[in-house]
């Protein structure tokens, strides 16, 4: 894990990629802090911060692209692959590189809240709090970076999906106030997801009957739960799309509140994804 | 030791690799010889556990390479088809990325890759940055890499292909080496190249085994008793004249705008170069041109399947029933080889070495 991390650190200073990341983050997060903090004599630092969180769409793509889409263009992957390394130490090597990064760019823009100190008494620990959940969010981010750039050999095709998943996350918020609520759309919802679930379950396995089997018996129990209970799917699928809202979780941090349920959700979303990484290396390599 | 039983692989519908087995001893240089697409990086693939094997096992030095694969993994350096560098780094700064990959103690690492350096010849470019190398100079960091750590076992996938003829050379020269301390398994598509190389033989098509055996045993048999004529002559008379001498087997004339070109094949383990000479002598033929001629890879799979590898080196003779019912002329088979690409290649190669 540590040969890839220190080789993955050194490429991105050997490559643009590094410098490009560091000079767009602190100029872009400069600007927000020249707006919100310094031209308005405002000392709340976490604004500047949640004003600038857009500038993840372009800067994670940044970081992750190059990742695993170029080891397969270049073929090194075959180097990586065929060394005495699990998949596991691969991935997770990449993955603390990148929030190395992620983080030095955190650690720079640092000196902001001290400028503002000079001005005023600053809230530290709440600005702490909400620097400790912008880096935790990063962190979730570059992870799903890393699985896009694990499902393709191009970088630009990795940058451009990579933009498009985590803008999704960050809109998903407006689209669930769209969703219908009542108890009947959100069965027809679940059901639609159990479907979906049995045909994944039959493409992998090439079995039909007990996919389909189990895709009945929990149509039946979703059927069952509704006549018995219809109030339980009220507003399911707004609940649904909202698990994946990453930037609802950041406003506790931004309040000042120090979330643990929040900090898990952050942690166990990064850890998804690498897990989901090392999946597709390995699918790939045993189908 | 290198141990390999029933390996197959298939993607979808298409069996790549279909039923391999054998093995190859400590010290031993292997040569994995068949046609582009045989299936030859395939299995290099399933055997340095890059992709796994859709059946059979790959055992090394007694680990098994999707059992225990970084136990396994530590026992052998690969060199893939395109060599697996980074185009940004120094030379020296990629070897010590694979030395950290590999876990070469820190200790040994200075004068490893200074060994390594020297024996693959790039101590001169060793602080150039790699994407600004010839291809033949990144082959050799390749190499370098596949040696990092010095596994037991190499395994080089075309370690020639892409070369130029000087640079082919060198490259022979250095895994005749790395030969005398390693086992090292080597795939390539020129029969000239494994015969110069390697010990021992095993000759794919289609993810099988067509034979396999020593050098000597094969190359003694199927290799040199060709040989092309360039005559000044009637095309009948030397119909005539040749097709009454004993030793030859078969007999092909083509008619030149200034001469007539005639390839004879000779019994198995004969000479004819003498008695097609005296021939020539005694009818008048003037001889403008006589050279042996090297079986390409598609004549040999034709030679053995009609019989004239000694049956010892035939390992599946099953294979051998089944492709002998299509049968293909002498002739047919000249024209083909002119067409395919690959054999132009390695007809050019061939000229280079010459």
């Amino acid at each position: 894990m540590t040969a890839i991390y220190k080789k993955e650190i050194r490429t991105y200073f050997n490559t643009l990629a590094g410098y490009i990341f560091l000079g767009f983050f602190v100029a872009i997060t400069g600007i927000y802090f020249m707006i919100n903090n310094m031209n308005t004599g405002d000392l709340n630092y976490a604004s500047t911060l949640a004003g600038s969180l857009m500038l993840f769409w372009i800067l994670i793509p940044v970081l992750t692209m190059r990742l695993f889409a170029e080891e397969s263009r270049q073929k090194t992957d075959q180097l990586l692959f065929t060394s005495p390394v699990s998949v596991w130490g691969i991935v997770l090597g990449k993955f603390f590189a990148a929030a190395t990064l992620f983080l030095t760019g955190v650690i720079i823009t640092g000196i902001f809240p001290f400028i503002l100190s000079r001005f005023g008494s600053i809230a530290a620990a709440r600005t702490m709090n909400v620097m400790f959940g912008y880096v935790i969010l990063g962190c979730a981010l570059i992870a799903v970076g890393i699985f896009i750039s694990a499902l393709t050999d191009n970088q630009i095709v990795a940058a451009v999906a990579t933009f498009a998943a985590l803008f999704m996350l960050f809109m998903i918020d407006g689209f669930t106030a769209q969703m219908p609520v009542s108890a009947a759309s959100s069965l027809v919802f679940v059901l639609i997801l159990i479907v979906i679930g049995a045909l994944i379950l039959a493409g992998e396995t090439k079995r039909i009957v007990l996919p389909g089997a189990a895709a009945i018996a929990a149509g039946a129990a979703a059927v069952v739960v509704y006549k018995l209970n219809p109030s339980a799917y009220d507003g399911l699928i707004s609940r649904f799309f909202g698990w994946f809202s990453m930037i609802s979780r950041f406003e506790n941090f931004y309040a000042g509140v120090f979330s643990l349920a929040d900090t898990v959700y952050y942690i166990s979303f990064a850890f998804v994804f690498v897990y989901l990484t090392v999946n597709v290396i390995e699918k790939r390599r045993w189908s | 030791m290198i141990e390999i039983k029933n390996l197959t692989k298939k993607f979808g519908r298409i069996t790549a690799v279909d039923n391999l087995s054998f093995s190859v001893n400590d010290g031993e240089i292997v040569g994995f010889l068949g046609p582009n697409g045989a299936g030859k990086s395939t299995t290099m693939n399933m055997m340095t556990g890059f992709i796994s094997s859709t059946e059979g096992t790959v055992i090394i030095d007694g680990y098994d390479i999707l059992e225990e694969p970084e136990k396994a993994k530590r026992r052998i350096g690969y060199l893939p088809e395109t060599p697996p560098v980074y185009g940004d780094m120094t030379v020296t700064e990629y070897l010590e990325f694979v030395c950290d990959l590999k876990k070469v103690k820190k200790s040994e690492r200075g004068t490893m890759i200074g060994d390594i350096l020297d024996s693959v010849r790039l101590s001169d470019v060793k602080n150039r940055i790699i994407k600004n190398l010839s291809k033949g100079y990144r082959q050799r960091v390749g190499l370098a890499q596949a040696l990092i750590g010095y596994p037991g076992t190499l395994i080089l996938d075309e370690p020639t292909v892409g070369l130029d003829p000087g640079q082919v050379l060198e490259m022979r020269e250095v895994i005749r080496e790395l030969g005398k301390k390693h086992t090292v398994i080597l795939s390539s598509h020129i029969l000239q190249e494994v015969s110069a190389v390697c010990d021992r033989i095993i000759i794919i098509n289609n993810g099988r085994i067509v034979t396999s055996g020593s050098t000597e045993g094969l190359s003694d048999k199927i290799v040199g008793n060709r040989v092309m004529l360039q005559l000044k002559a009637s095309a009948s008379e030397a119909q005539k004249a040749f097709g009454g001498l004993e030793c030859i087997r078969s007999l092909t004339v083509t008619k030149k705008s200034d001469c007539l070109e005639l390839v004879a094949e000779g019994r198995e383990g004969e000479d004819i170069r003498e008695s097609l000479s005296r021939l020539c002598m005694e009818k008048g033929f003037v001889i403008l041109l006589m050279k042996p001629v090297d079986m390409s890879l598609e004549d040999i799979f034709i030679s053995v399947i009609n019989g004239s590898v000694d049956e010892a080196l035939i390992n599946e003779s099953e294979e051998t029933a089944e492709t002998a019912e299509s049968e293909t002329t002498e002739s047919e088979t000249a024209e083909e080889v002119s067409e395919d690409g690959a054999d132009t290649e390695e007809a050019y190669e061939d000229d280079g070495n010459i």
